[in-house]
């Protein structure tokens, strides 16, 4: 019995220092995650929407569904709008791309976004917003086409970086979401971008 | 001899035995934790799927805080410091953790029409994707060791034992 209560004393010590451990070690690591961001809020459709059924969305939306349908489904209820692979693949052909009039955004992390981007997308990593926004706004707020990626699939950070850039004053109008993402841009064959913006490092891919 | 109790110097084949348990225990709680703390958006995402912590603060601590814990659980296997209070909490983590990767295949199960030992997906674990069955048998064997630990009653060669341990009364002069 009072080696019992010895081990549990031990595990409470273990786990009092081993939380303050923890705790300081996120907020040492370049790489934390900060405690008090909402970094998934449930995102309020804009006001009066109707929606493909005809039904006035209210309240608010959770990003769960899962299926193509059900992604295309939750980004119309959420106002923003959809591009496919074909027009992707026309806007970037597009010679207004070259003139900064039609804008891809990248919203995958650094180790992904390097490893091969579309060519002059620009990243915009929403979990570290404070880093990319001030580079990212003012080429969003001057476009007239906003194309969001990520992964695709079941990534959600296309659709949760395209609210932030509406909410951050980009128009609803502009902005797009490409929900095959990367990966069915490579499946397409399309040329793919490492490194930094702008390193002309070209990767070609075959579908 | 006065009756004094010691602490013998010499190490047998047992201690041997729980020393390699807790340096296979603590060196894959370090690296699973390692392998999650270097990449806790990621981590997030997978505890988030799980839809079990519905508060973003609850979300927030559990993501940043668990693998850095882990790390600390491990280092303290690996170095021998605080052994079974260690081990008492892997087993305290170990099992609802296993629940819940148990309860997330057996969703995945009820909805698709895959066998049981078919079903994949990164739990979170810090290893990628990984077949269901295997994953929970891993968990077992990970139980089990850290129950060994607990209830292994003296753990010689530890840290803390060479630094701490009782001088046998010969050698006192």
């Amino acid at each position: 019995m009072r080696n019992a209560r010895a081990i549990l004393l031990e595990a409470l010590c273990v786990a009092a220092a081993g939380l303050v451990f923890a705790l300081a070690a996120n907020a040492l690591s370049p790489r934390g995650l900060r405690l008090s961001r909402n970094y998934f809020p449930e995102i309020a459709p804009p006001p009066g929407r109707t929606s493909s059924t005809g039904a006035v969305t209210t309240g608010t939306v959770t990003i769960s569904g899962k299926t193509p349908g059900d992604i295309a489904q939750r980004l119309q209820q959420l106002g923003l709008q959809l591009v496919s692979s074909n027009e992707v693949v026309e806007l970037f052909r597009d010679p207004r791309y070259e003139q900064g009039i039609v804008v891809f955004i990248d919203a995958r992390d650094d180790q992904h976004y390097a490893a091969g981007h579309i060519p002059g997308a620009w990243q915009f990593d929403r979990y570290r917003a404070e880093n990319y926004l001030p580079a990212v706004l003012p080429v969003c707020l001057t476009a007239l086409k906003v194309v969001v990626y990520c992964s695709g699939g079941e990534c959600e950070d296309s659709e949760f970086a395209a609210i932030m850039l509406r909410d951050a004053g980009v128009p609803r109008e502009v902005l797009f979401v490409y929900i095959g993402g990367i990966t069915e841009w490579k499946a397409n064959g399309l040329p793919t971008e490492t490194g930094t913006r702008g390193s002309g490092a070209l990767l070609k891919t075959t579908p | 001899m006065n009756g004094t109790a010691t602490v013998s110097n010499k190490a047998g084949a047992s201690d041997v035995f729980a020393l390699l348990v807790r340096w296979l225990l603590g060196g894959m709680f370090l690296y699973m934790g390692l392998s999650k703390a270097l990449h806790p958006v990621e981590f997030l995402k997978l505890v988030r799927q799980y839809d079990l912590l519905h508060h973003h603060l609850l979300l927030n601590f559990v993501a940043s805080s668990l693998p850095w814990f882990e790390i600390f659980c491990g280092l303290l296997l690996v170095f021998g410091v605080a052994v079974r209070g260690a081990a008492t909490m892997l087993v305290a983590m170990l099992i609802p953790f296993s629940l819940a990767v148990l309860m997330r295949a057996l969703a995945i199960y009820d909805a698709g029409g895959l066998p049981f030992c078919a079903i994949k997906f990164d739990c979170g674990c810090g290893a990628g994707e990984v077949f269901i069955c295997r994953k929970l048998a891993e968990n077992v064997l990970l139980t089990a060791q850290a129950v060994m630990l607990i209830l292994w009653r003296n753990h010689r060669l530890c840290l803390h034992n060479l630094l701490f341990r009782s001088v046998p009364v010969s050698a006192r002069g």
